[in-house]
């Protein structure tokens, strides 16, 4: 499984993503789910636990850059 | 001829039946199934297409996880790599963010990533030494451990998870990277604490709970003990509510019990009552007979005898009755008779009366003329000779005299002489010579005063004369 298959996937996030930190976001995947680390893909958002995120590209070393959905 | 058959059936089936099982125990052999918690790391035999990265870069081996997968023996070989959970337990000595040495026990549980990078990190560096995965992971991440704590307060440990978490992907989450590891879970066990801070850090917060506690305790004992008083006055109340509700089942059952007893002997009182008024219904008719028998032999006779008593008495009084009226009549005729007799005798001597004291009126008149010219002439004469005078009037009573003498026998009823004849000549001499004597003791009294007595005497005659024949009217008017 190929990281980049995840690019376009919703994931929740688990721990704060903000600049200069690791995020953390659960990703469902291969049947389960997995976590991953996370940080902000504009490089400057700040987005709280609990909320819902696009996964914009992933990078090698479990990490993924995402952005956040905007609720509607 | 049956054996040459036999043999050229068996021999070529025997031979397909080998090579039947020849063939599954070759694939047995190649054959080889990831279970899901392990990965298959096959080298060798290259086989295209399958063993590249997502760059295109070739790895040199294969993964398989989840699924089955032909190995040829000898060319290629398979290790299997385990993606359970590990886990480290670490006791670290460290010095917080504010200076304060704490002893630190914490676990961290970290697998192998599902992922095909982290499989092929770690088993490029675990493959032959899985075992030993726990000691490096240990090692590595004391140090990480050490500067969390480094970087956070005691206060921030105990509460502040998110900050911990985060703290810890970012001090470790690039160096497990590299080993193909992910961190599933921190945990901070226990915090040994030296200095008391910890200690003194809850104790503002422990007095104040306590305080709320004691507060609470005490509150929930008040309302306790006034639920439960509550509860006994209710209680007691339901008690007494029951209490009398029995003592009315009771006194119904006592009242149902007494019924009960009564109704025998109420019973048979009525029995007995039954009996009674029989025995009184045959006393009466025992009395009716008796009155009957009574009123028969002996009512009913003295009845009878009674009314021949009434009737013979009445007869009998009725004959005295009737013999009285007649003994009445009689006497009334008689009293008629005799009265009208008497009446006729009183008139009749009425009229004698009266012609006798017309007569001796006259006679009288013409005595006292002739008594007046005899007085006279004796006056005259007792001028002359007053004895013979005297005498002359005495000779002239004496049979007065001598009939009252008689009246001294008058009253005598039975005069018995004694001496025949003689005897009655003696007595009436003695009578006589009495009165002789009387004359002379009479003459001896008148002498004296002759004009006096010859006063008295005429008058005691004329008042007898006179009175007869008013008597004698008298009668005759009440005849």
């Amino acid at each position: 499984m190929a990281e980049h298959r995840l690019v376009g996937k919703v994931a929740t996030v688990t721990g704060r993503i903000a600049p200069g930190t690791v995020g953390e976001v659960v990703v469902h995947v291969r049947g389960g789910s997995e976590t991953y680390f996370a940080r902000p893909a504009d490089g400057e958002e700040i987005i709280p636990s609990g909320r819902q995120v696009v996964i914009v590209s992933a990078a090698a070393g479990r990490t993924l850059y995402v952005s956040a959905v905007e609720a509607i | 001829m049956s054996v040459a058959v036999s043999s050229v059936i068996i021999v070529p089936a025997a031979i397909a039946a080998g090579a039947i099982i020849l063939v599954i125990l070759l694939f047995k052999a190649m054959w080889r199934v990831a279970e899901p918690n392990e990965a298959l790391i096959i080298s060798g035999l290259r086989d295209k297409g399958i063993a590249k990265d997502t760059s295109g870069d070739e790895m040199g081996f294969r993964i398989v996880t989840g699924k089955g997968t032909l190995v040829v023996p000898g060319v290629q070989a398979v290790r299997r790599l385990s993606l359970d959970l590990h886990q480290a337990d670490l006791q670290v000595d460290c010095v917080t963010h504010q200076g304060i040495p704490v002893h630190v026990s914490g676990t961290v549980i970290f697998k192998i990533g599902d992922d095909p990078g982290s499989i092929t990190n770690a088993a490029r560096r675990f493959l032959d030494q899985q075992d030993k995965m726990d000691q490096r992971v240990h090692n590595v991440f004391a140090g990480h451990l050490r500067s969390i704590v480094g970087s956070m307060t005691v206060e921030d440990m105990i509460r502040d998870r998110e900050q911990l978490t985060a703290r810890t992907r970012e001090a470790s989450g690039t160096e497990m990277t590299k080993l193909g590891l992910i961190i599933d879970s921190l945990q901070i066990q226990e915090i040994d604490d030296p200095t008391g801070y910890i200690k003194n850090l809850a104790m503002p917060h422990t007095a104040a709970v306590a305080s709320a506690a004691r507060i609470a305790q005490a509150n929930a004992d008040r309302e306790a003990t006034e639920r439960e008083q509550e509860a006994n006055a209710l209680k007691a109340e339901a008690v007494r509510n029951a209490a009398i509700k029995e003592a009315g089942f009771q006194a119904e059952v006592d009242k149902a019990n007494a019924e009960a007893a009564q109704s025998g002997p109420l019973a048979q009182a009525s029995a007995r009552q039954n009996v009674v008024q029989q025995e009184t219904k045959t006393a009466e008719l025992e009395a009716g007979r008796q009155q009957q028998l009574l009123v028969a032999t002996v009512i009913r006779p003295a009845e009878a005898q009674r009314d021949a008593d009434i009737a013979a008495a009445e007869a009998a009084s009725k004959v005295a009755e009737l013999t009285a009226e007649g003994q009445a009549k009689r006497t009334r005729l008689d009293a008629d008779a005799r009265a009208a007799a008497t009446r006729a005798t009183g008139l009749a001597e009425a009229d004698a009366t009266k012609a006798k004291g017309l007569a001796e009126a006259e006679a009288t008149a013409a005595k006292g003329i002739a008594e007046g010219k005899a007085i006279q002439a004796r006056a005259d004469a007792l001028a002359s000779n007053p004895e013979a005078v005297a005498m002359q009037a005495l000779a002239e009573q004496w049979p007065a005299v001598v009939r009252e003498a008689a009246g001294a026998f008058s009253n005598v009823q039975n005069f018995t002489v004694l001496d025949g004849a003689a005897g009655v000549n003696r007595a009436l001499m003695e009578v006589a010579s009495t009165g002789m004597a009387g004359f002379e003791f009479l003459r001896g009294l008148f002498v004296p005063k002759q004009v006096a007595a010859g006063a008295v005497a005429a008058p005691e005659q004329s008042p007898v004369a006179v009175g007869a024949p008013t008597d004698n009217g008298a009668a005759a008017i009440d005849g």
